[in-house]
């Protein structure tokens, strides 16, 4: 139980300091921090295999989305 | 309930320790690996923190690295034993190729990290509390002070290169 409790507090802390940071590019960090503590407390809440898949699908597709985000607001893809 | 705490607690030094080692090690402060990575290591940059620092952390936003190797490791693990941890790595390797990520820091990460959970749980350190451990261990890193961070990060990258 203490685990999820852990996870689930620092998903909570994260996802205040995601609101409260007015940096574009920082609030990232802060969703990364978050990104963890909810794929985490996934395979905690559901201990099965299936529970991994969606937690690393959830991980991935969350983090190309940051990676996206991050790459809009730099000025998108340099073609050289 | 003590018990618990100090295993969480040694479980998140020794996943800080191994993933920053091998994200060290297989350059990730050097430079961002997209543009996206360049502006949030610039913006670390502005607010007084270090540039390869910031780099670090902005690739740890843009693709899964040894941290979430880590992390996904241990969920294997927790999920269905060492099978799980390796699964995960591969997991992890796929969702690099999405990220447009052509390192390897991950797959390392995650091949290591079932490991060293697979041998916590043998010296009573559940894999459970190995998740709980990485969520701190990254919190630490992306979630308290950017510049504090990144100023650590760039240290150690100082002493490798």
């Amino acid at each position: 139980m203490i685990p999820v409790l852990v996870c689930a507090g620092i998903g909570l802390y994260a996802a205040c300091r995601v609101v409260l940071e007015p940096e574009t590019p920082r609030k990232l960090l802060y969703l990364s921090v978050l990104n963890f503590a909810v794929a985490g407390s996934i395979v905690l809440l559901v201990p099965d295999i299936m529970a991994l898949f969606a937690a690393a699908a959830y991980f991935v597709g969350s983090t190309l989305e940051s990676n996206a985000i991050a790459s809009t607001w730099a000025g998108g893809v340099k073609r050289t | 309930m003590l018990g618990e705490l100090v295993n969480i607690f040694i479980a998140a030094v020794l996943c800080w320790l191994l993933f920053i080692v091998v994200d060290v090690a297989f350059g990730l402060p050097e430079k961002g690996g997209v543009s996206g990575a360049d502006a949030i290591a610039s913006s670390v940059d502005r607010a007084g923190g270090d540039l390869n620092g910031g780099s670090m952390m902005g690739n740890i936003v843009c693709s899964p690295d040894a941290s979430a190797g880590t992390l996904l490791a241990a969920c294997g693990v927790y999920a269905a034993g060492v099978g799980g941890g390796l699964t995960a790595a591969v997991l992890v390797f796929i969702g690099n190729r999405i990220c447009h990520d052509p390192g390897y820091a991950g797959t390392t990460g995650a091949v290591l990290a079932t490991f060293m959970v697979y041998g916590l749980g043998m010296a009573g350190i559940t894999a459970a509390e190995c998740i709980a451990g990485m969520v701190i261990a990254i919190l630490t890193i992306q979630g308290i002070s950017h510049v504090q961070a990144s100023r650590l990060l760039g240290k150690f990258w100082g002493w490798r290169t």
